[in-house]
C-alpha cells in the first residue's frame, strides 16, 4: 500500500511539474498574442541574400517603419560565399518561416511553388520592363518581383589602361582582349607602371574558389549563346556545349595573366574578397570578371578607383563577341503561408520600396540597383558599373542569364569543381566538358 | 528496494520522456525518410524502398571519397591530438612555476568557436604562409589549401591545435590522480624517467586514454564547422567530410531522402567504430 501511495504521489508530482512547464509556455504565447492585438503590431520577417546591401536595406526598413509605425521589419541576410538556397530550406524546416524571401530562376519557382503568393494584382506588375517578369511568371501569374537588373563582364580599371596606353573602348573581340592582356602583362613585368600603381602585380585575378563565379557566371556567357532564356535551359535534357573551346580560351586567359600564372592550382584558393576588395579595389590587378554588384565594395575601399571602373565584353569567338550577360538575379517573393496581415504589410513594403520616391532613391542611389521597372526616369544609375551595364543593355549587346535554368547544383558542384580540377591538373579540358555533359543528362 | 524503484521512476521518467521526444523519435523519422524521395519542401514523400541506399554505394562516388577522407583524417588527428594533449599534460604537471598560466594558454583555443578558428587558420595558411614562402623562397609554404593534401594537413593542424588543450585537461586529471608513492617506489628501485613514464604513468592513465580517444574519434568523424570555414570542401570537393557531404546532398541538391540514407549509414559506422575502440581500450586499462 505504501509503495502504491508513493508511486501515485510521484506520478502526481510529475504531472504537476509538466503542466507547470507547459502552462509557462502557453501563458507566454498568450501574452505576446494579446499585445499584438492591442497595438496591431505587424512583424514582417525578411530573409534575403544580398550581402552588399545589408546596411542600406536596414535603413530603408527603418524609413518604412517611420511612415508605418505599426509595422516592424526584421531583416536577416545569408549570402555572399554561402549558399542562400540551403539556408532558406533550413529556415523553412526550422519552422521560423520568413514573410518575404528571395527566389532565383525557374527551378526555384518550381521548388517553392507551394509557398509562393500570387502577386499578379500588384501595381508594379504593369511597370515592369519587357521580359523582366518572365523568370517568375507561371501560367500567366506573376509570383515574384524582380530585384534589379544585373550584368557582369570583365570589369577593368580605366586608369591603368590609360597609363599603359590601351583604349578599353576598342576592345570588342577576343583578339583585341588577348592583345591588351599581353601588352599590359609585358608592361607590368617590365615595371613600367610601378610609379603610378605600386601594388599592381597582374592583369587578371580569377576567384576559382567561388564556384558560382566559374560554374555559373563564366559558363553562362557561353551557354547563354546556346540557349535563349533560362526557361529554355531549364527544359533542356542535354547540352551541346557548342562553345566549349571558347570557354577554355577565357579560363586560360584569366589564369595565364593572373598572379598565380605559374601555379594555377593556387587560383582555387582565391576567393571573392581577394578578387574584389584586395584585388581590383587596391589596384593590385587591372581586370576581373565580376558584375556591377561589386561597386559598393570597391567604393568602400577606394571611391576613386570605383568611379574609374568600366566593363569589357566577354568575347565568344563565333558568336556574340561584344556582349555581356544581363539578367534578373533574384526575385522578392512572399510566403503564401504567412498570416494575412503580414502578407498585406509585406506587399505594401515591396511596393513602397519600388514605387515611392523614397524607395526609388534607396533602390538607385543607396543599393546601386539598376531598376527592373519603368518610372525611374529621374533616378539614373550613379555608379560607373551601373551605367556600363545600362549602356550594353540599351545597345542590345546582351546575353541572357540562363544559369538559373541549370540543373540544381550542376553549375557550382559539377562544372565549378571541374574547372578547379582543370586548374589543379587532375582533369584535362576534354574531361571537364564531357563529365559536365553527362552529369547534366544524369541530373535531368 | 521499494524506495529506489520509486525514485528511479521519478528521476529517470522526465529525462526518458524528453530523450524519446528529441532523440529517439527524430531518429525513427529519419530512418523512415531514408526510404523516401523527400525533397525537403513538400510534405508528401513517396516510398522508394532501398533505392537510396543502393544509390549511395553505386552512383555517388563523392560519398565514398568523403568517407575515406574522413576516416583518414580521424585516424591521423586522433593520434596527433592525443599525443599533443598527453605531452602538454606531462609538461604542465612537472611543477613548473608557470604551470597554471600554461594550462590556461593551452586550453584557450578550445574556447574559440570552430567557424572563427577556421577562418583564422585559412588566413594563416593562405596569406601568412604564402608571404613567408615568397620572402624566403620556400615553395612548400606556398599554395596551402590549394591541393587535397595541404587541405588535409591544414585540417589536422587546425584540429590538433584546438583539441589538444581539451585533451590535456583530461590527462592532467588522470596524471594527478596517480599516487606519489608509486613514483617514489620507482625512484628507489632505480627506474629512470623514461621507464617511470612507460611503466607507471601510461598504464595508470589508460582509462583517460579510453575517454580521450573516444572523444577525439567521434568528434573527428562528426566534424563540420571547421571543415566548412577552412576549406569548404575545396579544391573540387576533395576535402569534403561526411557531415558536409550529407548537408550538401540535402540542402544543395534537395535530395533529403538520399541524405538521410547517408546519415543512417554514417550513424551506424560511427557507432561501430567507436564501440570497437572502447571495447579494445577498456581491455588495456589496469585496476589499481
Amino acid at each position: 500500500m505504501r509503495l502504491k501511495r508513493k508511486l501515485v504521489l510521484g506520478i502526481a508530482m510529475m504531472l504537476v511539474l509538466s503542466t507547470l512547464l507547459l502552462a509557462a509556455c502557453s501563458s507566454n504565447q498568450q501574452e505576446a498574442g494579446s499585445r499584438e492585438e492591442v497595438e496591431e503590431q505587424v512583424q514582417v520577417d525578411v530573409f534575403q541574400f544580398k550581402v552588399e546591401i545589408v546596411k542600406e536595406l536596414e535603413e530603408a526598413a527603418r524609413a518604412y517603419e517611420d511612415e508605418n509605425p505599426n509595422v516592424k521589419i526584421n531583416i536577416q541576410t545569408v549570402g555572399g560565399g554561402d549558399d542562400y538556397g540551403a539556408a532558406l530550406r533550413a529556415i523553412f524546416q526550422s519552422g521560423n518561416e520568413p514573410t518575404i524571401f528571395n527566389i532565383g530562376g525557374p527551378q526555384d519557382v518550381e521548388d517553392w511553388m507551394s509557398k509562393l503568393e500570387d502577386l499578379s494584382d500588384q501595381p508594379w506588375v504593369d511597370l515592369a520592363l519587357d521580359g523582366m517578369l518572365s523568370g517568375a511568371t507561371v501560367d500567366g501569374k506573376v509570383y515574384a518581383l524582380p530585384f534589379n537588373i544585373e550584368g557582369y563582364g570583365l570589369v577593368y580599371n580605366k586608369g591603368i589602361f590609360e597609363e599603359a596606353g590601351i583604349d578599353g573602348s576598342k576592345i570588342v573581340d577576343f583578339a583585341s582582349l588577348e592583345e591588351a592582356a599581353k601588352t599590359l602583362d609585358a608592361k607590368i613585368k617590365a615595371g613600367e607602371l610601378k610609379d603610378q600603381y605600386p601594388l599592381l602585380e597582374a592583369v587578371f585575378e580569377y576567384a576559382a574558389r567561388e564556384t558560382w563565379l566559374t560554374g555559373l557566371h563564366t559558363s553562362n556567357a557561353f551557354l547563354g549563346q546556346e540557349f535563349d532564356s533560362s526557361i529554355d535551359s531549364y527544359d533542356a535534357k542535354t547540352i551541346e556545349f557548342k562553345y566549349a573551346d571558347q570557354l577554355k580560351q577565357l579560363i586560360d586567359l584569366q589564369a595565364n595573366y593572373s598572379s598565380n600564372a605559374n601555379s594555377k592550382r593556387n587560383l582555387n584558393t582565391v576567393d571573392y574578397t581577394t578578387q574584389v576588395e584586395e584585388g581590383i579595389a587596391i589596384e593590385r590587378v587591372a581586370i576581373i570578371q565580376q558584375g556591377n554588384w561589386i561597386y559598393g565594395g570597391v567604393q568602400g575601399v577606394d571611391p576613386e578607383v570605383a568611379d574609374n571602373l568600366d566593363i569589357l565584353p566577354i568575347p565568344v569567338i563565333g558568336a556574340k563577341e561584344n556582349s555581356i550577360p544581363v539578367g534578373v538575379p533574384m526575385h522578392w517573393s512572399i510566403n503564401k503561408g504567412a498570416g494575412d496581415t503580414e502578407k498585406e504589410a509585406a506587399k505594401d513594403f515591396l511596393n513602397w520600396l519600388y514605387t515611392s520616391d523614397t524607395g526609388k532613391d534607396f533602390i538607385v542611389n543607396k543599393f546601386y540597383f539598376i531598376p527592373p521597372l519603368k518610372g525611374f526616369d529621374n533616378f539614373e544609375p550613379q555608379d560607373s558599373l551601373g551605367r556600363a551595364v545600362k549602356r550594353y543593355a540599351e545597345a542590345g549587346n546582351t546575353i541572357p542569364w540562363v544559369f538559373m535554368g541549370y540543373p540544381t547544383g550542376w553549375g557550382m558542384e559539377i562544372l565549378g569543381s571541374n574547372i578547379q580540377k582543370y586548374y589543379d591538373g587532375s582533369f584535362t579540358w576534354e574531361e571537364v566538358i564531357s563529365h559536365a555533359k553527362t552529369q547534366w543528362e544524369d541530373m535531368r | 528496494m521499494k524506495n529506489s524503484k520509486l525514485s528511479f521512476t521519478f528521476f529517470v521518467g522526465p529525462i526518458l520522456l524528453s530523450f524519446v521526444v528529441v532523440v529517439i523519435i527524430p531518429i525513427l523519422m529519419g530512418i523512415y525518410f531514408s526510404f523516401t524521395n523527400w525533397n525537403g519542401i513538400n510534405n508528401n514523400a513517396d516510398w522508394i524502398g532501398l533505392r537510396n541506399y543502393i544509390n549511395v554505394f553505386t552512383r555517388d562516388k563523392e560519398f565514398l571519397n568523403a568517407f575515406k577522407f574522413t576516416a583518414k583524417f580521424a585516424f591521423v588527428s586522433v593520434i596527433t591530438i592525443n599525443a599533443m594533449g598527453f605531452g602538454l599534460a606531462l609538461l604542465v604537471t612537472k611543477g613548473l612555476k608557470i604551470s597554471n598560466f600554461l594550462r590556461s594558454i593551452f586550453f584557450m583555443p578550445n574556447l574559440i568557436g570552430g567557424l572563427i578558428l577556421g577562418f583564422i587558420w585559412q588566413f594563416i595558411f593562405t596569406r601568412a604562409f604564402h608571404s613567408l614562402g615568397v620572402r624566403w623562397g620556400i615553395s612548400f609554404l606556398q599554395g596551402w589549401l590549394a591541393t587535397t593534401s595541404t587541405g588535409f594537413w591544414g585540417l589536422v593542424i587546425l584540429m590538433s591545435w584546438q583539441m589538444a588543450g581539451y585533451m590535456m585537461v583530461i590527462y592532467i586529471a588522470a596524471i594527478e590522480n596517480i599516487p606519489k608513492s608509486m613514483y617514489e617506489a620507482a625512484e628507489i628501485d632505480g627506474a629512470n624517467k623514461l621507464q617511470t613514464l612507460r611503466h607507471i604513468t601510461v598504464p595508470l592513465v589508460a582509462p583517460a586514454f579510453t575517454v580521450g580517444i573516444f572523444l577525439t574519434l567521434s568528434n573527428s568523424f562528426k566534424l563540420y564547422d571547421q571543415n566548412l570555414s577552412l576549406t569548404r570542401g575545396n579544391p573540387y570537393n576533395s576535402t569534403q567530410m561526411i557531415a558536409m557531404n550529407i548537408y550538401n546532398t540535402a540542402f544543395t541538391f534537395n535530395n533529403f531522402g538520399l541524405a538521410q540514407a547517408k546519415a543512417v549509414i554514417f550513424l551506424i559506422s560511427v557507432a561501430a567504430i567507436t564501440l570497437t575502440q572502447i571495447y579494445y581500450s577498456k581491455k588495456k586499462e589496469v585496476e589499481m
